[in-house]
């Protein structure tokens, strides 16, 4: 059942990938394993530029014959012919020079042609593995493996390429392994949790990115019309031109995010929580259990009137570049899926019933309206946040994966005898922070932070990971 | 009101080295008193009205600074407890953190140039958080040494992973 064969529109998977029989060569195999890359690697590897070689040359052919010998002389093509040779030949050594060997609970990969280099990963410390198929290698059935540990985005290490088979076959392996349920394992069983409807998505796309770029598109025709009224042709043509570049800003923005996110699922399995999306280059994120750090359900001023919300979630190690498409856990889905989601995920956390406090209303003067919206408070096991007047987002830590707190006081707020709580946690969407105390509140509210840290830790001691009982899933 | 910032019951913030402050004095003096000198001894060479106009702007300039490095200075801190290290800082934007020792990934110990100069030291500690802000500036070498096994110490018999 390789997933390659499927249509590139299929936005959802079967509803239940089953234990299948361990094909290709990793999933029965013998403990330890050593692999190579795939060899159509440098075509993939080079895709985007090779893509554009190819379409420069046919672009200058078309040119020249079109124009009777016009077009770019033959030195262009050959410094069109250099680029890929290299591109080649330098994927070509990738391929030649790298290996990786899977043993016990710990992934290594050699590489390196004149300076060799080992990294070593230990399984169990990993955070997230993920299989991605950016377009270039999908046009080839290739699938890369990113294996993302704690720390930087750099500490990640990207198996590419691979075919998808053994891509996700390998998935599968280093999962049984990094959860210690065992060695060789096949694709486990998962569940929907929901899938986003592709109406909804376009539609909260467009709400919450078009809607106040409008703005933007107005500068344009209101430059163009002063420029014709005046009798000024420059004026009016840089409207024109301006119009047009922010038209084609917002929409690559507005493709960009519906290409990335198009067909999201977010399934259960027993070796984690499951994220596929994507249209063009899809993503299979696998977040192993008990390793989401903070959750935030933000909801964009637009979005109000239909009660959608977004979830996103703190990984460590998922910071970086990329991070806004990788955090991502539900791009758009009703409240009350939402928060039983997030309940279900932190282990019972209920959000209704957390009592929260208001800043002073001194706090005004720092905060002029929004200080009603920055509500904070905690029960035994989480602290939640709140800020946003108009766009809403409502911050989840169970207090046992706070890394850090903060108590901060800056010139104004020390005049009005206010202090902010922060709440540090790994890098990510999730800032959590109870803005604008009082000062002696901040202070004995970050003291019985400790102290619930303390005791959230003592009891986290014994189980590892939450497991949780029952996953909510979306209606419909 | 109680200080929010206050060390913890029954403990005393543990201050850092007073050669901090006279670093940061002589930079100020190098980096800031002396070009100021030179553009008031040109501009006094050309009028006598602006030199002391000038003359009056630096010399509030380095008066302001010799005292902000002061209240800056008596702002550091840190107090180690049982679980967790304290550290606080800052006399305009006060921040005290507190940071478990099962948390600590990494403990830095650095030194610049002009720090080593001055026989000055500082150890930082890194936690899976980028935002984490707990850093102490200015401790001896044999202070900063002995804080640093301490605190690796601790953090071993804490270890907690993420």
């Amino acid at each position: 059942m390789p997933p390659a064969s499927e249509p590139p529109a299929a936005p959802v998977p079967p509803v239940v990938t089953g234990p299948e029989p361990a094909t290709g060569a990793v999933g029965g195999g013998p403990p330890d394993e050593t692999f190579k890359l795939h060899r159509l690697t440098p075509l993939a590897l080079g895709g985007r530029v090779l893509g554009l070689v190819v379409a420069f040359t046919l672009f200058g052919l078309l040119e020249q014959a079109s124009s009777g010998g016009g077009g770019p002389s033959w030195p262009t093509y050959a410094v069109y012919g250099v680029v890929a040779v290299v591109l080649v030949i330098r994927g070509v050594i990738t391929v030649a020079c790298t290996s990786y060997h899977l043993s016990g609970g710990e992934l290594r990969i050699d590489s390196g042609l004149l300076q060799k280099q080992s990294k070593r990963i230990r399984l169990d410390r990993v955070q997230s593995i993920d299989v991605l198929e950016p377009f270039a290698a999908r046009v080839f059935g290739l699938g890369e493996v990113k294996v993302t540990t704690a720390g930087s985005e750099r500490a990640a290490v990207r198996l590419r390429y691979l075919s998808l088979p053994v891509a996700q076959a390998l998935r599968a392996d280093m999962l049984g392994r990094s959860t210690g349920v065992g060695i060789g394992l096949a694709e486990a069983p998962e569940r929907i949790l929901i899938a986003v409807p592709h109406g909804r998505l376009v539609g909260s796309v467009l709400l919450q990115m078009v809607s106040w770029r409008l703005v933007f598109l107005l500068f344009g025709p209101v430059l163009a019309t002063a420029g014709q009224r005046r009798g000024h042709g420059v004026t009016a043509g840089i409207g024109v031109v301006v119009f047009v570049w922010f038209a084609i800003l917002i929409a690559h923005a507005v493709w960009q995010r519906i290409s990335g996110l198009w067909g999201f699922t977010v399934s259960d399995s027993p070796d984690g929580l499951r994220v596929t999306h994507g249209l063009l280059s899809t993503s299979r994120q696998t977040v192993p259990p008990g390793r989401v750090q903070a959750i935030l359900i933000h909801q964009p001023f637009f979005w109000r009137p239909f009660g959608w919300v977004q979830v996103r979630m703190n990984v460590a190690g998922y910071g970086g570049v990329d991070s806004g498409k990788r955090s991502m856990l539900v791009p758009v889905s009703d409240r009350a899926f939402a928060e039983a989601l997030v309940g279900w995920l932190l282990g019972g956390v209920d959000l209704g019933r957390i009592p929260l406090t208001r800043p002073p209303r001194r706090a005004s003067v720092r905060a002029p309206l929004w200080w009603r919206a920055q509500l904070a408070g905690a029960d035994e096991r989480f602290f939640v946040a709140h800020h946003g007047l108009l766009s809403r987002t409502t911050d989840v830590v169970p207090h046992q994966r706070t890394q850090s707190l903060r108590l901060r006081s800056g010139p104004v707020q020390r005049m009005l005898g206010l202090a902010s709580v922060h709440l540090d946690s790994t890098r990510g969407p999730v800032r959590t922070r109870a803005a604008n105390r009082d000062a002696g509140d901040a202070r004995t509210m970050l003291d019985i932070e400790v102290e619930r840290w303390r005791s959230a830790r003592r009891l986290d001691a014994g189980t590892p990971a939450p497991a949780p009982s029952a996953a909510p899933v979306a209606g419909g | 009101m109680d200080d929010p910032f206050a060390p913890p019951t029954g403990q005393a913030w543990i201050r850092v080295s007073p050669k901090l402050a006279r670093m940061r004095r002589w930079m100020l003096v190098i980096l800031a008193g002396v070009p100021m000198a030179a553009v008031v001894a040109i501009l006094a060479t050309a009028s006598a009205v602006a030199g002391l106009v000038s003359g009056a702007v630096a010399v509030a300039v380095l008066v302001w600074g010799w005292f902000s490095i002061g209240r800056n200075f008596r702002s550091w801190g840190y107090v180690e407890r049982a679980d967790d290290l304290l550290v606080t800082h800052g006399a305009f934007y006060r921040s005290l953190t507190v940071v478990p020792y099962g948390r600590m990934q990494l403990v830095d110990v650095s030194a610049g140039p002009i720090e080593r100069t001055f026989g000055l030291v500082n150890v930082k500690l890194h936690t899976a958080a980028a935002t984490t802000d707990a850093k102490v500036c200015g401790l001896t070498p044999h202070d900063a040494g002995a804080l640093r096994d301490r605190l690796t110490a601790l953090g071993e018999a804490h270890a907690a992973g993420l």
